[in-house]
C-alpha cells in the first residue's frame, strides 16, 4: 500500500492498534495544552480543525473546536460556568450527559476521527463537566476511554486566570472553583469499566517531559507515545518552553478565607500523591473523599448564609428583563421569565415562595400560580 | 400540607416482630453520624444464585454500597454473592442481610395483605432501604444488569446527584436465555421505571393495587436515561413468574402491561417461536451471551437505539 510505502522506518505502523481516546482534563492554566501539544506531536491525533493559538496560548491549545463548540453550548444549557464552584453544578452537567442526542452526537462525531488514527486525544478546560459523556462515546465508538488530568498548584493556577483572563471574580471564588473542579475530576475518573487514568504535574512536564510522558504513555498503553518517532521527539523539545510557567506564587498570596486556604492546601498535597508512582491508592481516595465532603459543606453553608444575596441578584435580573421587555410584571413570578424559573430547583422555588409568604396551598398543582 | 409517611421515627409492623420494626435511616443515629454523600443499590433477592455472578460485578463498581436483602432463597444466593463481592475484591461495599418471612406475591395476595404487615411488599422494601446509610438508593432487582455504558452513566450519577431531590428512570431490556451461548432480547416492549430516589421522608414505600410504590412530593425532578442500557434476565428453563400470585393477576391493568409481554415472550420462546421485536443473539465462542450483550452488542447497537413497541404508541395515543 502506497501509504506503507511512505512511512519511515521507525513510524509505528497503526493498522490493528486498538482505538483509544486520551481526554486531557483539569482546570485551565495547568499545562492541559501543553499535554495535550505533546501528545499530538508524538503521533495521536487532535481531530480538526483546532482552536487558533492567541496571545495567552501562544504555541496553541491543541483543542478540537468542535468539543469547546459543544462545551459551551451544554454549558449554557445546564445554567453551569466554566469555573462554576457549586458541587451541585455536576449534577446538571451529568444530567445533560445522559442525553441521547448528546451522546449520540458524540459517538458519530468521533468515529471518522478514527480513520485517521486510531488514537486521539481530546482537551478542552470545560471537558471535566462532560467526561461522562465523552466516556460514552468512546465506548459507542468501540474505544477505550483514558484520562490524564493535569496538576498545577492552585496559587499559580489563580494566579494565572487573573493575568491572562482578566478576571475580576476575586481570587476566593478562583480558588473555590477550583477546588470543586479537581476534587470532583478526581471522583469522575476513578477506575470505572477499565478506563485507565494518570495525574501529571505541569512542574514535572516542564522540568522533563521525556520521563514524565512516556510514564503516561507507559501507564495508559498508548501505543503511539510508546512507540513514537526520533524526528518527533525532537519536535516536542522544540516545542517545549521551559519558560511556559510564567506565574509563580505560593497559596498566602492569594489571602484566602482560612478554612478555604486550609482545604485548598490540603487538597493540593494530596493530589499530588496520585501522580506519585505507584501513588493512586485508594488511601489517597478515601482522604479527597473527605475533602470533597468538606468544600461541599463549606460551600453549603456559605450557600444558606448568603441566600438574601441570591434572592436579591434574582430580582434584580428580573427587573432588568422586566424593562428590557417592557412587560408591567404584577408579581415576583411574573417578572421572572418562565424557563428561567423552571431552571430554579424545586426546593429553592419553595423556599423563595416561604420567604415571601406566598406558599401554594395543598394539592395546588405546580402551574397554577 | 399532608405528612408523609416517611415523617415519624419509622414504622412497627402488626404482627409485634420488634427486632424487625423499622427506623428511619434520617434518624438513625449511630456515631451522630448523618447520612453520607452517595448511593447505594437495594437488592430484595430470592432464589438468584445463578444470576450474581452477572448483575453484581458492575453494580458495585457503579455505586458507593450494594445491599443485598435474601428472602428465603433455598439456592445460596446469599452466599453466592457475597463470595462474588470477595472475589471482585469489593466486600467491603457489599452488605448482606436476610429478611426471614414469607412476603406476598405480586397480585392478589398482595392487595389482600395489610401496608404494616411483615409479609407485605411495602414494610420488607421500607425495611431493606431503612438499612442504606448514603443519601441516594438505586432500588435494583436480583436479575437486571447493566451494560458497560449503563454501568458508567450510573458510576457518574451516584456521585453527581449530591442533595438533588431527583428521581432517575432507567429503561431495560428483557433478555431470554436458552443458553451460555444464546438469547433473545425483547426490542418489542418500551418498559422504562423508576429506579433512583433520594433517602428523605418523602420518599418511602407504600401500598398500590398489584405491588409497592414508592411514594414522591408534588414536586419533583425526574428524568430517564437511555434504552439500551440495563438487561432483565429471564431462563427460558426457569420459573420467572414464580413471585406472581398467578397469570390472572397480570391481566388486570394497563400497569401490568410489561408482565403480559413477558408471559407471551417467555411462552413464545419456550414453543420455539420468535415473537415480532425479539432479537435472536449469538455470542462469539468462549463468551457467555449475557457477557457479550452487556459488553460489545448493545453498547456498540446503532443509534438511536430502536424499541419498537406498538402497544406502547397506542397507549400513549389513547392517552
Amino acid at each position: 500500500m502506497s501509504e506503507r510505502a511512505t512511512r519511515a522506518i521507525d513510524e509505528m505502523n497503526p493498522d490493528g492498534v486498538p482505538r483509544k481516546v486520551l481526554f486531557v482534563a483539569g482546570a485551565g492554566r495547568s499545562g492541559t495544552s501543553t499535554l495535550a501539544g505533546i501528545a499530538s506531536r508524538l503521533g495521536m491525533h487532535v481531530p480538526l480543525p483546532e482552536v487558533p493559538a492567541d496571545s495567552s496560548n501562544p504555541r496553541g491549545f491543541s483543542e478540537p473546536q468542535w468539543a469547546v463548540d459543544l462545551h459551551d453550548r451544554l454549558l449554557k444549557e445546564a445554567g453551569v460556568q466554566v469555573s462554576d464552584s457549586r458541587p451541585g453544578a455536576w449534577f446538571e452537567t451529568g444530567r445533560i450527559s445522559t442525553r441521547e442526542p448528546a451522546r449520540i452526537r458524540v459517538a458519530e462525531w468521533l468515529e471518522p476521527h478514527f480513520d485517521v488514527h486510531p488514537e486521539l486525544v481530546v482537551k478542552d478546560p470545560r471537558l471535566s463537566w462532560f467526561l461522562g459523556l465523552w466516556r460514552v462515546g468512546a465506548i459507542r465508538t468501540g474505544a477505550t476511554p483514558v484520562f490524564a488530568t493535569m496538576l498545577r498548584s492552585p496559587a499559580e493556577v489563580v494566579g494565572s486566570k487573573q493575568k491572562y483572563y482578566a478576571n475580576k471574580l476575586g481570587s476566593a471564588h478562583l480558588a473555590a472553583s477550583w477546588l470543586n473542579m479537581l476534587l470532583h475530576t478526581e471522583r469522575a475518573t476513578r477506575e470505572e469499566a477499565g478506563s485507565a487514568r494518570v495525574f501529571v504535574r505541569y512542574e514535572d512536564l516542564l522540568s522533563d517531559w521525556v520521563k514524565t510522558t512516556m510514564h503516561v504513555g507507559h501507564t495508559l498503553d498508548l501505543q503511539s507515545i510508546v512507540h513514537t518517532r526520533s524526528d518527533l521527539i525532537r519536535e516536542v523539545h522544540r516545542f517545549i518552553d521551559p519558560n511556559l510557567r510564567r506565574v509563580t506564587s505560593s497559596l498566602e498570596d492569594l489571602a484566602l478565607p482560612p478554612r478555604l486556604h486550609e482545604l485548598t492546601a490540603q487538597t493540593w498535597e494530596e493530589l499530588n500523591k496520585l501522580a506519585d508512582p505507584d501513588g493512586d491508592v485508594t488511601e489517597v481516595h478515601a482522604t479527597l473523599d473527605q475533602l470533597r465532603e468538606a468544600y461541599t459543606d463549606l460551600y453549603e453553608e456559605a450557600e444558606a448564609i448568603s441566600k438574601s444575596s441570591v434572592v436579591a441578584a434574582r430580582i434584580a435580573g428580573a427587573q432588568i428583563a422586566a424593562e428590557d421587555g417592557n412587560i408591567a410584571p404584577t408579581g415576583l413570578s411574573d417578572r421572572i421569565p418562565h424557563d428561567v424559573r423552571a431552571k430554579i430547583p424545586p426546593s429553592l422555588r419553595r423556599g423563595a415562595r416561604k420567604v415571601l409568604g406566598r406558599e401554594r396551598a395543598t394539592g395546588q398543582t405546580p402551574g397554577d400560580q | 400540607m399532608s405528612v408523609p409517611i416517611g415523617g415519624g421515627h419509622g414504622l412497627s409492623n402488626i404482627e409485634g416482630h420488634g427486632d424487625f420494626d423499622i427506623v428511619w435511616p434520617w434518624n438513625k443515629t449511630e456515631n451522630h453520624a448523618p447520612l453520607r454523600r452517595g448511593a447505594t443499590a437495594v437488592l430484595r433477592v430470592k432464589n438468584e444464585a445463578d444470576s450474581m455472578r452477572f448483575v453484581l460485578p458492575p453494580l458495585l463498581r457503579a455505586c458507593d454500597h450494594v445491599l443485598l436483602v435474601d428472602n428465603n432463597s433455598t439456592d445460596g444466593t446469599s452466599d453466592a454473592a457475597s463470595a462474588i463481592a470477595a472475589t471482585q475484591g469489593l466486600a467491603e461495599k457489599f452488605t448482606g442481610l436476610t429478611y426471614p418471612f414469607d412476603v406476598a406475591r405480586a397480585g392478589a395476595e398482595h392487595l389482600a395483605v395489610p401496608e404494616r404487615s411483615v409479609h407485605s411488599l411495602a414494610y420488607f422494601y421500607n425495611w431493606c432501604f431503612s438499612h442504606v446509610r448514603t443519601r441516594y438508593s438505586w432500588k435494583w432487582d436480583g436479575d437486571m444488569v447493566l451494560t458497560t455504558e449503563g454501568e458508567v452513566s450510573m458510576a457518574d450519577l451516584s456521585w453527581q446527584v449530591g442533595r438533588a431531590d431527583a428521581v432517575i428512570r432507567f429503561p431495560r431490556h428483557g433478555l431470554y436465555i436458552e443458553s451460555e451461548s444464546r438469547a433473545f432480547l425483547d426490542l418489542g416492549l418500551r418498559n422504562i421505571e423508576e429506579w433512583g430516589f433520594p433517602m428523605t421522608p418523602d420518599f418511602v414505600y407504600s401500598k398500590a393495587p398489584e405491588w409497592e410504590i414508592r411514594t414522591t412530593p408534588q414536586e419533583i425532578r425526574q428524568f430517564a436515561l437511555p434504552q439500551g442500557l440495563v438487561v432483565e434476565l429471564k431462563y427460558l428453563d426457569g420459573d420467572e413468574f414464580a413471585h406472581w400470585t398467578n397469570p390472572e393477576s397480570f391481566a388486570t391493568s394497563v400497569r401490568n402491561r410489561r408482565k403480559r409481554r413477558e408471559w407471551l415472550v417467555f411462552n413464545a420462546l419456550n414453543d420455539g417461536d420468535v415473537p415480532d421485536g425479539v432479537v435472536e443473539i449469538n455470542a462469539p465462542p468462549g463468551e457467555h451471551v449475557v457477557d457479550h450483550v452487556t459488553h460489545t452488542w448493545l453498547p456498540r447497537a446503532p443509534r438511536p437505539f430502536i424499541v419498537d413497541d406498538p402497544e406502547h404508541a397506542k397507549l400513549h395515543l389513547r392517552a
